[in-house]
């Protein structure tokens, strides 16, 4: 192989979760290099890395960073260009000394692994091996929720509130992880899990439905546009229906949703008269408020303390996290609450990552450290004040250590 | 109280405890009908006038208002059940967000008639007093109405035209046609309760009396799963299967209302519950999306696209992610949705690109899924057996249904069922009218109800309707137009949609084979009637189980089959309800609408055998009745059955001196194959029809009972013959009472049942003649019988002295005084009618009269077809039954005996 990339020697491994609606992929580097990939999903700022020698272990601990960056799927071109220039596909599985001669295997979970392996086949002239979602799902939320830091937080009106889970006392749990579709896992412990639930209402029905309402061109634009809007516009309230009265005898005020778009019925208007943002707010409060609901009814069903919300739907957006909260803590009348995780859409590629067997990934890692970048938040204790929009820069790269054996 | 038909009676002479009675009666009650009827409402009538309140009562007052003065004809016109439904004593209603239902009730006339037979009667059987619950409730029919909400001036104006505004039980101004009553109230619920309060003021001068929406829900779910048999049903696959729930564990359950958004409801009790959840993807999301998405203008036609759609191009179902592979690890086929609405992310279409009908399905899938799941969880929350779910989203809409069922099924892993509601759509309308504080509808018991469907009326059911129609005359007119203008017919809405019903055999438009149609299996909803006096068989072994049909009509062969029989037949009896109202122009219009009307009904259970509830054959048969008594086709076999009733009574006292010259046992069997062979006569068997053609009456019969050859295809006769009669020296104790359900007039009835009866008196045995309220076909009636009991008792003094003792021949008293001492000594042979119109019968709604007469009897004999083979063939008793008939029918015969057609049928049953 004499592909001349100077990044290429540090990029140690790929992995890729290829989604119905994005593809996210996270990768290895022990560069000590700024790199400033033109893409700009890619701009994480490195530190030295080094080799230490791990205590009674004698094999070589890289010290580096993981990496993460997302695709639209349905321009996974972007994709494969952004692999092919950053000549990520040549550290998969790759031992020194004998390159080019071993079929070059990536790890790849997500229905696109077995939709796009010829693709990939065709283009890079890489094998994905397929890993279950499921599996990498589960294995990346432990992953995380183990070895990093200040992974979970809630996010109750407007306030994100970091916290710190004690790794013995870490299962049960119920992970949900809205994607297109939305999965419920009940997680026991490392590899143990079952699927318990799901919907099919998730980030595709938001995004789809929202293209269809909005003609927005972006997932992040229709976020961007929910934002700004009001869904009293839209949404029969229960004072609709009771002439601006509460439903007292049930526990539901004038503002609680009776229906979502239900005013549309009856007003003798068009798509056209309603504000894009109106319609983005009440289809986002719709569905997280649904997603919320269902997952309290899991948790409570086999008895789970805490329900982690992950997946791209989420993306840090501040009000889908904050409808999310508001539905588990409306129904399960606050005994519940939902916490979410700041790799959210990461956690397939992480866990197609830590599938890599001579890592060892998952229980090795002696130090860790979050590196949030652009940094912006204040550091108190624990707990970390976000941003009141929440929006997750997931530009950031986590600075690890990992063995090679 | 005694109106001008009771004071006849009062005056015959020979009923002196009865006339006491009357005195004492009279001193306790002035005749006042103001108080009179206030003290009925009040309930608790004093003991000792029950009897004669409650079949007297209202009626007087109400046929004044009903009936234009028939009353004193000889055979008075049955009341109609359309001609009263002006008198309603109460109206609710459930105003909500696209739809207004209303819930009325009219009381109406007791059928039965008021004679001196049934005075006679009930003086024999002894229930005039204490043994008997006495009847607070009235009488009448709960109507079910739709109008859509943002045609209110509709609703308004069918409530005014039917002025069902004024009819609150406490106003009398139907009575007295008084102006409206300012302070008037009505019942509401549902937020327009609010909305609408002025304007209901402004425009009808009634106040609306706003009932909490819940309480409504609840207490219109539990009346209806409790009053009505087969309310709820099962939906998977297209497939409707009622189920009957045993009130005893009918609680707890889950209320899932589905509405603009959905309520979940979990409830304990009568007005115990509590809403556990909801959801705000309800139906008004389905709705308003849909309207944002397609330009659709109304919910039905959103609802009507989604059955033409295909979601899996807008949906992004599991095998788009995985190539077209099943995700099996967590059992996920590839066509389960992944994501509702996914697949239009990652297309560059815009909204223009899509049909609207996948979109209208990917909605309808995304929101019926979603609260089946939310209301599977909720019921696994909290232990509860059984979802019901409700409100107007479902519709009876297949396809709705179908996915909730799944999702509830999927989710549960097979072990939850999603059921619906006949009535889904007005819960809360119903609710509202319970919640009249003297509504009377707390004691309602299953058995009291029976749901008509109106064919004519096309206000009535479960679809939405434009204004009302009038009178008889503007149904048939309607139903004339409606023919010749085909599908394009807008208003009125019949019951069905036009292009549905198949009416006069217009081509049905779009049915996409093998998948369901929405409209096709929209549910009729008829109206109920409410009928305090029938009861539940008392002889029955074991009623929880009874299943009165024999035939399931469920099994689209047997559908078909019976489809063909009464289509062939139709014509003829159109012919002949028409001869018997003179064959007059009207007459003929009338009868080509009920032909139209019954087809239609025919085609539309074709279509959807589910239509109208859980329907046997004797439902089916009994529909036409009603569509018959519908367009005032009273009886259509008067005639014919006068005529046959006279050539058989003359040849009664041959047959009788030729049994009479027979030994005992030759006598029994002669007597049971006489039954056998009369039962030939059935205007109801297209094979018989056929022989009528060929020979007189006694001829016939004759010829039939030669043929009577033993072995019969089922045959008991020995076993019966050792009851009878006994076997060697030991002589068994004659049956206390028989009751003999009739079946056909004419020989029949005249050459095989009454020296059957006539047989048992002998032997000591009371007889009970049991028939028909209403006319069936050429059935004899309760009413006909006394007269054909007192010609035949002219030739025999066995039938006479029983006759007399039965009080059967009040009219014909001539020899009176001698008669009333010999009574006491003789068994009394007495005449009861069973409580239905029907050539079949129901044995869980008879009539109390039956029900008494059944509490000494320990001999039951059913004849013919309609009553002891197409019912209650299966059925089993408490006491010795019989049931004798010969089968008319290839396919049954075949069926049932696995014999042939003039196959007979004597099955003798013990007492269990």
């Amino acid at each position: 192989m004499d592909h001349g990339s100077p990044s290429q020697e540090h990029v140690s491994h790929l992995a890729l979760d290829i989604g119905g609606s994005l593809t996210k992929l996270d990768y290895f580097s022990r560069n000590n290099e700024c790199s400033n990939g033109d893409n700009n999903e890619e701009k994480s700022c490195s530190k030295e890395s080094l080799l230490v020698s791990n205590g009674d272990k004698k094999c070589p601990v890289l010290q580096g960073r993981l990496h993460f960056a997302k695709f639209e799927t349905s321009k996974i071109n972007d994709c494969l260009e952004f692999i092919q220039r950053n000549q990520l596909h040549l550290g998969g599985c790759q031992h020194g000394g004998a390159p080019g001669n071993e079929k070059r295997i990536i790890k790849a979970t997500g229905g696109g692994a077995y939709k796009n392996a010829d693709l990939f086949k065709e283009k890079l002239g890489i094998f994905l091996d397929k890993e279950d979602e499921m599996d990498c799902l589960v294995a990346g939320a432990n992953f995380l929720l183990k070895a990093v830091h200040e992974e979970a937080y809630t996010y109750i009106d407007g306030r994100k509130e970091f916290v710190q889970i004690d790794r013995d006392d870490l299962y049960p749990y119920l992970l949900v992880n809205i994607g297109s579709g939305v999965s419920m896992i009940k997680v026991d412990g490392d590899g143990k899990y079952e699927r318990v639930s799901g919907t099919n209402v998730g980030g595709g029905t938001f995004w789809g439905l929202g293209r269809l309402l909005t003609k927005c061109e972006s997932f992040d634009e229709l976020l961007e546009l929910s934002h700004r809007g009001n869904n009293r516009v839209i949404d029969m309230l229960v004072g609709d229906i009771y002439g601006g009265m509460d439903y007292t005898k049930f526990g539901l005020s004038s503002t609680t949703i009776a229906s979502s778009f239900g005013k549309a019925i009856s007003d003798n208007k068009e798509i056209e008269d309603y504000n894009a943002e109106d319609v983005a707010r009440s289809l986002l409060r719709m569905i997280s408020n649904n997603i919320g609901q269902i997952s309290y009814l899991n948790a409570l069903r086999f008895g789970l303390k805490r329900i982690f919300f992950g997946g791209f739907f989420i993306r840090g957006h501040a009000y889908t996290m904050d409808t999310i909260s508001v539905g588990v803590n409306f129904w399960s009348k606050g005994e519940a609450k939902a916490l979410f995780l700041r790799h959210e859409g990461f956690l397939g590629a992480l866990g197609a990552f830590t599938s890599y067997e001579k890592h060892g990934f998952g229980d090795s890692i002696v130090r860790q450290l979050v590196q949030q970048s652009p940094l912006s938040a204040s550091h108190a204790g624990y707990k970390i004040h976000g941003p009141l929009n929440g929006e997750w820069n997931d530009n950031e790269s986590i600075e690890c250590s990992v063995y090679v054996n | 109280m005694a109106g001008p038909r009771e004071s006849p009676i009062l005056e015959t002479n020979d009923i002196k405890e009865e006339r006491r009675e009357e005195v004492s009666l009279d001193k306790n009650k002035p005749e006042d009908k103001e108080r009179e009827r206030e003290r009925d409402n009040n309930m608790a009538p004093p003991a000792g006038s029950s009897i004669h309140r409650s079949s007297s009562r209202p009626q007087l007052d109400l046929s004044k208002a009903a009936i234009q003065g028939n009353s004193e004809e000889r055979d008075p016109t049955i009341l109609l059940p359309n001609q009263s439904d002006d008198i309603s004593s109460h109206l609710a209603l459930d105003i909500g967000g696209s739809l207004i239902k209303l819930v009325y009730f009219s009381r109406h006339e007791d059928h039965s008639t008021d004679d001196k037979r049934k005075k006679n009667v009930k003086e024999r059987l002894g229930i005039s007093n204490g043994n008997r619950r006495s009847y607070p409730i009235l009488g009448g029919r709960l109507h079910f109405v739709k109008f859509e909400t943002h045609k209110i001036n509709e609703c308004l104006d069918f409530i005014y035209s039917k002025r069902l505004h004024h009819g609150g039980i406490d106003s009398h101004s139907w009575l007295t046609d008084a102006p409206t009553n300012e302070n008037a109230t009505i019942k509401a619920t549902g937020g327009g309760a609010y909305k609408f309060a002025d304007f209901f003021r402004q425009r009808l001068g009634v106040t609306l009396d706003k009932e909490d929406e819940m309480d409504c829900l609840v207490a219109g779910a539990n009346f209806l799963l409790k009053a009505i048999r087969h309310e709820a049903f099962t939906h998977r696959e297209g497939q409707k299967e009622f189920v009957q729930i045993d009130h005893n564990e009918l609680f707890p359950y889950l209320l899932v209302n589905i509405g603009s958004g959905v309520s979940m409801i979990k409830v304990d009790g009568d007005g115990k519950f509590q809403r556990v959840s909801g959801t705000n993807v309800g139906g008004g999301t389905y709705w308003g999306l849909g309207r944002l998405l397609t330009k659709c203008k109304s919910f039905d036609e959103l609802l009507e696209l989604s059955q033409r759609g295909d979601n899996r191009t807008i949906d992004m179902l599991v095998g788009d992610i995985y190539g077209g592979m099943d995700y099996s690890k967590i059992g996920l086929s590839a066509s389960t949705i992944a994501s509702s609405f996914g697949k239009a992310i990652s297309e560059n279409k815009e909204l223009g690109d899509y049909r609207p009908e996948d979109i209208s399905l990917s909605l309808l899938r995304m929101i019926s899924y979603n609260i089946g799941q939310i209301s599977y969880l909720n019921a696994l929350r909290f232990g509860l057996k059984r979802i019901f779910f409700g409100g107007f989203f479902i519709r009876g809409h297949a396809y709705t249904m179908d996915t909730i069922s799944f999702a509830v099924k999927f989710w549960s892993k097979g072990e939850a069922q999603a059921m619906f509601l006949r009535h889904e759509g007005f819960l809360g309308a119903l609710g509202a009218f319970m919640s009249h504080e003297k509504h009377g509808l707390d004691d309602v018991m299953v058995h009291q109800l029976v749901e008509r469907f109106p064919m004519g009326a096309p206000y009535t059911g479960g679809k939405i309707h434009g204004p009302p129609l009038g009178d008889l005359n503007e149904k048939i007119s309607w139903m004339e137009k409606f023919v010749l203008k085909g599908t394009e017919i807008i208003a009125p809405v019949p019951m069905a949609p036009p292009g549905t019903t198949g009416l006069g055999g217009f081509e049905v438009p779009s049915s996409k084979g093998g998948t369901l149609r929405s409209d096709a299996s929209a549910l009729n909803v008829g109206v109920l009637h409410l009928v305090p006096t029938l009861e539940v068989f008392p002889l029955l072994a074991d009623p929880k189980m009874y299943e009165p049909n024999t035939i399931d009509l469920t099994d689209h062969g047997e559908l078909e089959y019976w489809f063909t029989v009464l289509s062939e037949h139709l014509p003829d009896l159109v012919d002949k309800a028409v001869a018997s109202e003179g064959g007059t122009e009207d007459a003929k219009r009338r009868g080509d609408a009920f032909a139209r009307a019954f087809s239609a009904h025919l085609a539309r259970l074709m279509e959807e055998p589910t239509a109208y509830g859980k329907l046997g054959l004797a439902n089916l048969l009994e529909l036409r009745e009603e569509c018959l008594r519908e367009f005032q086709f009273v009886d259509a076999y008067r005639s014919i059955k006068q005529r046959e009733n006279e050539a058989s009574l003359a040849v009664l006292p041959d047959l009788l001196m030729e049994l009479d010259s027979m030994s005992e046992e030759a006598r029994l069997l002669t007597l049971i194959e006489g039954v056998l062979a009369a039962n030939i006569f059935d205007w109801g068997s297209r094979a018989c029809v056929d022989l009528y053609n060929k020979g007189t009456i006694i001829e016939i019969y004759r010829m039939s009972r030669d043929k009577m050859q033993r072995p019969w295809r089922v045959d008991d006769f020995d076993v019966f013959k050792e009851r009878m009669l006994g076997s060697g020296d030991q002589k068994p104790r004659p049956h206390k009472r028989a009751l003999l359900f009739v079946d056909n007039s004419g020989a029949d009835v005249v050459l095989g049942m009454l020296p059957l009866a006539r047989e048992l008196l002998r032997r000591g045995t009371e007889v009970v003649l049991v028939a028909n309220s209403l006319p069936a076909l050429n059935d004899v009636t309760a009413m006909e019988l006394p007269d054909i009991v007192a010609e035949a008792a002219k030739h025999c003094d066995v039938l006479r002295r029983a006759a007399e003792a039965g009080g059967l021949l009040v009219d014909a008293m001539v020899s009176g005084q001698d008669g009333s001492k010999e009574s006491s000594s003789l068994v009394p042979l007495m005449v009861v009618e069973n409580g239905c119109g029907s050539p079949c019968i129901d044995l869980r709604q008879v009539s109390s009269e039956l029900a008494a007469a059944a509490k000494d009897a320990d001999l039951i004999i059913l004849e013919g077809m309609g009553r002891a083979l197409h019912t209650n063939f299966n059925a089993r008793f408490k006491c010795n039954a019989l049931k004798l008939a010969m089968v008319k029918n290839q396919r049954l015969a075949e069926k049932l005996i696995k014999g042939n057609i003039y196959d007979c049928v004597c099955r003798y049953e013990p007492a269990r």
